[in-house]
């Protein structure tokens, strides 16, 4: 006997997630629409008027900024969460293991208020870092390292660590023992043994893992918000500088839609990249 | 014999290298919320490091602010705190919900149809939060129907949903359908067999996904940042409407309970799925 699932039975069990989900599908409609409205302020016939009005040195700037910030971030992480990802599959102790995964997790999670608090206290003119190094001697005059790109880059590779972490280790935990002994037993050193037979096993899950890092961070709002001031407009600050102060809805909505197909572009770029290089190893 | 990815001795440059970067990495993630534990327990009232003595007198503060009704302020933070406690149990109850009978028809049903659905609802995790918050809100503008504590209920519920469906979909996937066959072979409706076999096994995994709906909606800051009104604001707005100009040691004490509360909650929901599904 089969307790197959009958076509109506599946599509009653997911309707109410799926009515869920849907106000979430209408505002991506609603943006989309929003964008391609012939007016600012409502949606009223359409026009294209709203992108081409973007198209000034300022908007480009605030492109090439995220653009640049979401990219070292997300290298920054991605130096980290390897290393990390090898401590947390090594660590013998539970205890161990899950106060390092607490760690690491707290960032996505925790409010981001509180830790742009944790690093105004750590990096502001009279805080820790400018403090110990002024108590050392090392400066005279404490450096700027809030509201400028600086703190901006620390908050996104703090919050969008656990993104690059978590990914990897599940792979590393599907690494084969066998490859890494054969190669070890022929005598590979264990830089070797990384660039050459762990990494390019590990490819698919760290591509993967950067590519939604980079998302994230291109994506980012209360972060350079609240870390970069003014003074780094990154896209989502800029989005809100739109709607906030000049009521521009349709400019926001034509923004934020460039912001989705940029994020969106490196999605499907990194999907691509992983297929063709692994169709490469296996052939 | 074993290889590690780190080795326990020798390996000279690569080892030292692997624990230097791993070790920036758990520095970069420990240290905001150190120097906020650190602050909050300052005598002092300005925020210079170190602190030169230590007191309670901040968390004395936060107490005071929510035993003695602050009349001075629009939204006090009692009725901030209550309704983001709300909204977060509302979020959690819903979503786990819709998402319990999705996870059994996504595991059981054919292929094609989980691997579209999982992307659909993955969505929400990629999405910009910024447009989401302006769409949310011009549509809850165009409206023009109070619909209350909804308005932060419904983006949030959308947040969520990709947490708690993969916490589902893990337990799901570990009961096979032997279970569920035998049930209903001893007499038992297909339905009955999923109430009294599937989701007691899928409970791990519900408790996790149910927990994890709790503190995301409660952190949420960017979303509910479009969203709030005078009489619907959450604690973290709260918080950024009192320290935009500048930081108030008695919000860092604030901070700190949310921060152990932040902590106990991802705890249990380590300890819940244990090494056996991905927490994402």
């Amino acid at each position: 006997m089969s307790i197959a699932l009958s076509r109506n039975r599946m599509l009653a069990f997911s309707l109410p997630a799926l009515i869920a989900i849907l106000p979430f599908l209408g505002a991506c409609f609603y943006i989309f629409r929003f964008s391609i409205s012939g007016d600012k302020a409502s949606i009223d016939g359409y026009s294209i008027k709203a992108y081409l009005d973007l198209m000034t040195p300022f908007f480009g700037r605030s492109v090439w900024v995220t653009i640049k910030l979401a990219f070292i971030a997300t290298i920054a992480a991605m130096l980290m969460a390897v290393p990390l990802a090898f401590l947390l599959t090594s660590l013998k102790s539970p205890l161990a293991r899950r106060i390092l995964t607490v760690t690491i997790l707290l960032p996505l999670i925790l409010n981001l208020l509180v830790q742009a608090y944790g690093w105004i206290l750590l990096l502001g003119p009279s805080g820790v870092l400018n403090s110990a190094l002024r108590g050392m001697g090392i400066i005279e005059r404490p450096i700027f390292l809030l509201f400028n790109e600086t703190g901006v880059l620390l908050g996104l590779i703090q919050t969008s660590l656990p993104l690059a972490v978590f990914p990897i280790v599940s792979s590393v935990r599907g690494l084969s023992q066998e490859h890494l002994e054969a190669a070890s037993s022929l005598g590979a050193s264990q830089w070797r043994i990384f660039f050459d037979v762990t990494v390019p096993l590990l490819r698919p899950g760290i591509v993967g893992a950067a590519s939604i890092v980079f998302a994230f961070n291109a994506s980012a709002f209360a972060i350079p918000l609240l870390l970069g001031g003014r003074r780094v407009q990154m896209l989502g600050v800029a989005i809100r500088d739109m709607i906030s102060p000049m009521f521009n809805w349709s400019g926001a909505a034509a923004a934020g839609m460039i912001l989705i197909s940029l994020t969106l572009l490196i999605l499907v770029f990194s999907s691509w990249l992983v297929r063709v290089t692994s169709e490469r190893t296996r052939g | 014999m074993r290889v590690g990815l780190l080795p326990n001795e020798g390996g000279g440059t690569y080892r030292f290298t692997m624990l230097f970067l791993a070790t920036i990495g758990i520095l970069i993630s420990s240290l905001p919320v150190i120097v906020v534990t650190i602050m909050s327990f300052s005598a002092s009232d300005n925020t210079g490091f170190p602190p030169t003595e230590f007191s309670l007198r901040w968390y004395a503060d936060v107490i005071a602010l929510f035993v003695n009704e602050d009349t001075s302020s629009a939204q006090s933070v009692v009725d901030s705190t209550l309704t983001s406690i709300l909204v977060a149990v509302i979020v959690m109850v819903i979503s786990t919900l819709v998402c319990i009978p999705l996870a059994y028809a996504l595991v059981r049903g054919q292929r094609k149809i989980r691997e579209g659905m999982e992307l659909l609802f993955t969505l929400p995790l990629v999405f910009p939060l910024v447009i989401l918050g302006i769409a949310f809100l011009l549509i809850a503008e165009s409206l023009r129907v109070e619909i209350g504590i909804w308005r932060i209920v419904i983006p949030h519920l959308a947040l969520v949903l990709p947490f708690v469906l993969r916490n589902c979909i893990g337990a799901m996937n570990g009961i096979s359908i032997e279970l569920e066959e035998a049930a209903i072979s001893l007499g038992a409706s297909p339905l009955r067999a999923i109430w009294d076999v599937v989701i007691p096994l899928m409970r791990a995994g519900i408790l996790a996904g149910l927990i994890f709906a709790l503190i995301i909606s409660f952190n949420e800051f960017t979303i509910t940042f479009f969203m709030y009104t005078i009489d619907v604001s959450t604690l973290p707005i709260w918080m950024y409407s009192r320290t935009v100009s500048s930081l108030d040691p008695s919000t860092l004490a604030l901070s700190v309970f949310i921060i152990v509360a932040d902590i106990v909650l991802i705890m249990l929901v380590d300890k819940l799925i244990a090494g056996r599904a991905n927490l994402f």
